[in-house]
């Protein structure tokens, strides 16, 4: 059953693009105000999941619902925020027209400011985004899809190409929105950033292989690095 | 200079080249549909102007011009009363007629001059120019028969004048096409755009509906066409001084409605490319086949029988002879030839707007 507790609730969900299985009966729930990692190698289904959150992809089997609405569904989408792992922005626009646009299409346009100050490109908001770095734009790509403050934010590989230093800030502010109840779902391969997740769940060949805090993996695995318990727990499954 | 390094990059274009069956068959298979195009249209047997012969003469020169003509295989002319003529005319059914007056005889041999009276309808001057032609053809014989005769002939036109020239016949047709294909080729490239730098995906997770992309589109790339359109207009008007009699709104809005069509067939046709570089093959499939059968170079009632039966389907068609009755006849809401030009032209924008809308909603769910 739907509760509103849960931001995300996904109930064996299965897609395949061609023969190859992208999604293989997975399910998991996350709760509002939660930090979600989705950790797995390239190819795994990380991607698709996060599409199929917000009815890009179609499931053949399986349910998605996301904050208590049964997917796909259009409105709940102003409450849902989407970080696609290309920087997906208009080259030929400003950082602020960016950011602003994709407020307005969410319904908000009095964010701006506070989403560019959280990423740290208020100073450089009048700068066309294609003279922006490819960390700049990362940023940027970043305050697009939480501009308009919302209550599900989806970040695929939300810090890649940006400096450690920023690395820290941007995850003390993750963890702010989360305080404030929003939930984050970060895919990434990267285990310093898994540590920092509420819960992790594992991912590979489109399986959901293990899920739980990083002290509950580390603890299946029996091992004391995360990325020994990731190698492990694949491992095991793969054969 | 490395003969090794310039083949990697010969050797890697058409490795590129050959994954790519659309460009490919472009490559090759659109040259030939456009030369076979070309030809049939030329060499089909199409259609020569028709005109009418209105033979009053009493005295034996008359019928003998008439019958030079009717054999002639440049026009196709048969005669027609006094009477009926000018309707003819009017209503596009002829070219043009010829008038032997009733002493056309009497005067070719006692003043040694003849003086035929040509009427031409004169919207196209490649039809007027075959009827002047065949009729001074068919003087000749004459003039070989009773030797020395002078020909002066009358001529009037219906529309246009003597000073109608080539760039009037065009201009009315060019100011829809330039349009009409420029607006084409910017929205699929910008649609195709949005797909390629990611940012299609993004709109396409928030709450944006199809219909509102595709209208906010409709509305952007419209301004950009409005103020192009007004500046080829004004530019065709005022500095080419391009021929027109009929109302600048009349035109205006016209111009406006090809744009507004351009701008949702390039939303819709650039679903079927994935990349800026396959947008633009879509200029010799689409683009290229309207020029060639929209009346705009060759006229329509010359064309082979089947051609003429494309033509009739294709909206550039009726943009461009919409364009010509307002500028070069100076028609108005009552005509119905006008009616009917922009009633298939709103059509057609109604239609590519849907066309549009449809296909965003499957590429995406």
């Amino acid at each position: 059953m739907a509760t509103d507790s849960y931001a995300v609730e996904v109930e064996g969900v299965a897609k395949r693009f061609g023969k190859q299985p992208a999604l293989d009966g997975v399910s998991l729930r996350i709760r509002r105000g939660e930090v979600y990692g989705l950790l797995g190698p390239n190819g795994a289904g990380k991607t698709t999941l996060i599409r199929s959150l917000v009815g890009l992809v179609a499931p053949e089997q399986g349910t998605v619902t996301v904050l208590g609405r049964r997917m796909p569904q259009l409105a709940v989408l102003a409450r849902v925020g989407y970080m696609t792992q290309q920087a997906a922005l208009y080259p030929d626009l400003s950082a602020e027209e960016n950011v602003r646009f994709f407020g307005a299409i969410h319904g908000r346009e009095n964010g701006v400011r506070e989403a560019l100050e959280f990423v740290e490109l208020w100073d450089r908001r009048t700068s066309v985004v294609s003279t922006l770095s490819g960390g700049m734009r990362t940023r940027c790509s970043l305050a697009c899809a939480l501009v308009h403050k919302p209550d599900l934010l989806l970040l695929d590989e939300p810090t890649v190409g940006v400096d450690p230093q920023l690395r820290v800030q941007l995850w003390d502010g993750f963890r702010k929105m989360a305080a404030g109840g929003t939930a984050i779902v970060v895919s990434s391969h990267v285990m310093d950033e898994a540590e920092r997740c509420d819960r992790l769940g594992l991912i590979r060949f489109g399986k959901l292989l293990a899920e739980g805090t990083v002290a509950e993996i580390k603890s299946r695995a029996g091992v004391d690095r995360l990325e020994d318990a990731f190698l492990k727990l694949s491992g095991v499954s793969a054969s | 200079m490395s003969g090794r390094r310039v083949g990697a990059i010969t050797k890697r274009i058409l490795q590129q080249f050959r994954r790519d069956h659309r460009t490919l068959g472009l490559l090759f298979g659109a040259p030939l549909v456009i030369l076979a195009l070309l030809g049939y249209l030329l060499r089909g047997g199409g259609d020569v102007p028709k005109m009418g012969i209105v033979n009053l003469d009493g005295g034996p020169l008359g019928g003998i011009v008439a019958s030079t003509l009717e054999r002639s295989k440049t026009v196709s002319a048969s005669s027609v009363s006094a009477g009926d003529a000018d309707g003819r005319l009017r209503s596009g059914d002829i070219a043009g007629y010829l008038v032997l007056p009733s002493d056309f005889s009497a005067k070719a041999q006692q003043s040694r001059t003849i003086a035929p009276e040509i009427h031409l309808e004169g919207s196209q001057p490649g039809l007027s120019q075959s009827i002047l032609q065949a009729v001074s053809q068919s003087f000749i014989g004459l003039a070989g028969q009773a030797g020395g005769i002078q020909f002066t002939p009358r001529i009037t036109f219906l529309y246009g004048g003597p000073s109608f020239d080539t760039l009037d016949y065009f201009g009315a047709a060019f100011i829809g096409l330039v349009v009409f294909f420029l607006v084409f080729v910017i929205t699929a490239v910008a649609f195709l755009r949005e797909r390629g730098q990611g940012t299609l995906e993004r709109l396409m997770a928030s709450p944006l509906r199809r219909a509102e992309i595709v209208l906010g589109y409709m509305l952007g790339f419209t301004v950009l066409a409005l103020v192009q359109s007004a500046e080829v207009l004004a530019f065709s008007l005022l500095v080419l001084h391009v021929h027109n009699v009929g109302n600048v709104a009349l035109i205006f809005v016209l111009e406006a409605l090809m744009a507004i069509a351009a701008v949702n067939l390039g939303i819709f046709l650039s679903m079927f490319a994935r990349t800026e570089f396959q947008a633009v093959q879509f200029i010799p499939l689409v683009i290229v086949p309207q020029v060639l059968l929209a009346g705009i170079i060759f006229p329509i009632s010359t064309e082979p029988g089947p051609l003429q039966a494309l033509s009739r389907v294709l909206p550039l068609t009726y943009a461009v002879e919409g364009l010509r009755n307002i500028m070069i006849k100076g028609a108005d809401l009552t005509w119905s030839s006008l009616q009917l030009d922009l009633g298939v032209v709103l059509g057609f924008c109604v239609l590519v707007i849907l066309a549009g809308a449809t296909t965003l909603r499957r590429r995406v769910a």
